[in-house]
């Protein structure tokens, strides 16, 4: 089977915050964190659109900060060895089949899986876009401290 | 110092695993940047059965892929998408939150299974008439076309295409058809015929008349001759056919050697004779068994020890996968001079860096009276 991968040249989508903007791609910041975030929510759609934190960088780009709770992080901006492509699913085919059987319980999961399923009958096969290049991401690798009150 | 709030994405139970990154080889960096800047559609795809490691192709190349796990979390933050959602005027959000990343290596387009599909589907003068009128074969079930090599064969198109013409698998109406070694050679053999007695020259034939005294006189079919003048010379403005004079000197000598097995090997003196012969006066003096590297094995048989022998062995036919291929080179013989096993081994490694790490992987040098050998490293038979 073939999976094409598009290159994406929509360049009026939203853009980043100028700060942000300036690290390395105008839409995309890659955040890396020592760990994972753990959050303590029953369903996990609970999360969706829930804050999780401040994320702060001062104008020369040296110490980014990200506030999460109590919880102070600092790290820095790092270059990136061997650049990274970010590559998105854009399978609006596979929604639509979801979308198409009313009748169903599950869209979503019937959706997924014709994403992955792919394969001859190509309505239902993923796209992939490639949104941009990331030269450059902004670590967190060092322990939280603890924040009584932030000034 | 601006600060952002850092949300979750509103649909982040949906939008999980729908980002990838790929980490890009410097090649790859310019190709994309280029292609990012003058908005090229680039070509790029992802090709593998699910049963089968997934490569990348570029128009021209092939790359393998692999999952590399990490111990820290990347995230994807974007600015926020589209929603009824009312996030503060600065505030961004976690599209994906990603453990892997992609690794991307040069790799060998992967065309065994091409010459499995195509087993059995040899195009010789028996088809001759079949290709003209009729639309779909008596066993037109079996039919392996171009499409479906396109989308099953792990390799670039460009790749897919330089395979066919060193295979020399023809396109009749889409259908992919190895020709028979015996008929190139007879097609070969009447093409120079066919240039001595219209007196064409061999540098700038015109197509057409060529390939009408093969089809007139030789019941040769156009799509065929076509086909075969392409592989073996240039089509240059004009319609005139230049020819590559290796490249046939070459097939007319595999077709003689073609006949000498394992069991039934050739005095080299006797071959060359038979292969100047067969090639004609005018390239007589271009013959070198150089042009046949990786074709045959050169030795004393045991009994006829005052003439070296040859004997064919070609590598197309060993195996692709490196630890099977060196397994079989040391069934044949258990030991091998380096300028005799590098022509075995140039289809499956991508450069002479990557071929000597697989000397050095499954081989033992030995120094022995000067030269050096390689033994076999281990046993690969388990």
């Amino acid at each position: 089977m073939i999976i094409p991968i598009t290159i994406s040249t929509d360049s009026s989508s939203a853009k980043l915050p100028s700060g942000l903007a300036r690290i390395s791609h105008d839409e995309i910041v890659l955040v890396e964190l020592q760990g994972a975030l753990d959050v303590g929510d029953c369903h996990p759609t609970e999360r969706n659109g829930k804050l999780v934190g401040k994320l702060s960088i001062d104008d020369a780009m040296k110490k980014p900060t990200l506030l999460i709770g109590h919880h102070l992080l600092e790290g820095k901006v790092a270059a990136i060895p061997k650049p990274l492509a970010i590559m998105h699913r854009t399978n609006a085919a596979a929604k639509n089949i979801g979308d198409d059987m009313e009748v169903d319980d599950e869209p979503q999961l019937d959706g997924s899986i014709g994403g992955t399923r792919g394969g001859n009958d190509g309505q239902s096969a993923p796209e992939w876009t490639i949104l941009g290049l990331v030269k450059k991401k902004i670590i967190f690798s060092k322990r939280p401290m603890p924040v009584i009150k932030r000034s | 110092m601006p600060d952002f709030d850092l949300h979750f994405s509103p649909f982040s139970t949906d939008e999980a695993a729908s980002y990838k990154l790929i980490e890009l080889p410097s090649e790859l960096v310019g190709l994309l940047e280029n292609a990012i800047q003058s908005s090229d559609p680039l070509g790029l795809v992802i090709k593998g059965d699910p049963t089968e490691d997934a490569v990348l192709c570029t128009r021209d190349k092939t790359y393998s892929i692999r999952t590399v796990n990490l111990s820290n979390t990347l995230l994807v933050v974007t600015p926020p998408p589209d929603t009824e959602f009312n996030f503060a005027e600065d505030a961004v959000v976690i599209r994906d939150q990603l453990n892997e990343i992609l690794e991307l290596a040069p790799a060998v387009p992967r065309i065994s299974k091409l010459v499995g599909r195509l087993r059995g589907r040899e195009y010789d003068e028996t088809n001759e008439e079949d290709d003209e009128d009729e639309e779909v074969d008596s066993d037109g079930s079996s039919r392996y076309t171009y499409t479906q090599a396109r989308e099953e064969i792990q390799a670039s198109d460009a790749e897919l295409d330089v395979c066919l013409k060193q295979k020399r698998i023809l396109i009749i109406k889409d259908e992919l058809r190895p020709i028979s070694p015996s008929y190139l050679n007879n097609i070969l053999e009447l093409t120079l015929n066919v240039l001595v007695s219209e007196s064409l020259s061999h540098s700038a034939a015109s197509l057409d008349r060529l390939t009408s005294a093969l089809a007139g006189d030789h019941g040769i079919s156009r799509v065929v001759s076509a086909q075969v003048l392409a592989w073996f010379g240039e089509i240059q403005a004009g319609g005139k056919w230049k020819m590559n004079e290796d490249e046939v000197i070459k097939e007319l000598g595999l077709g003689i050697l073609r006949e000498h097995k394992n069991d039934d090997p050739i005095e080299k003196g006797a071959f060359v004779a038979k292969w100047k012969l067969a090639v004609g006066d005018t390239f007589a003096d271009r013959v070198s068994l150089n042009l046949l590297a990786g074709n045959y094995l050169e030795g004393r048989p045991v009994g006829r020890i005052e003439h070296e022998y040859l004997t064919y062995f070609p590598s197309s036919t060993l195996p692709t996968d490196p630890a099977a291929r060196f397994a079989d080179l040391f069934l044949t013989r258990t030991k091998w001079r380096v300028e005799d096993i590098t022509p075995f081994l140039s289809d499956i490694a991508v450069n002479n860096k990557e071929r000597d790490k697989l000397l050095l992987k499954y081989c033992r040098a030995i120094s022995e009276s000067g030269a050096v050998w390689y033994t076999a490293r281990a046993q690969y038979n388990g």
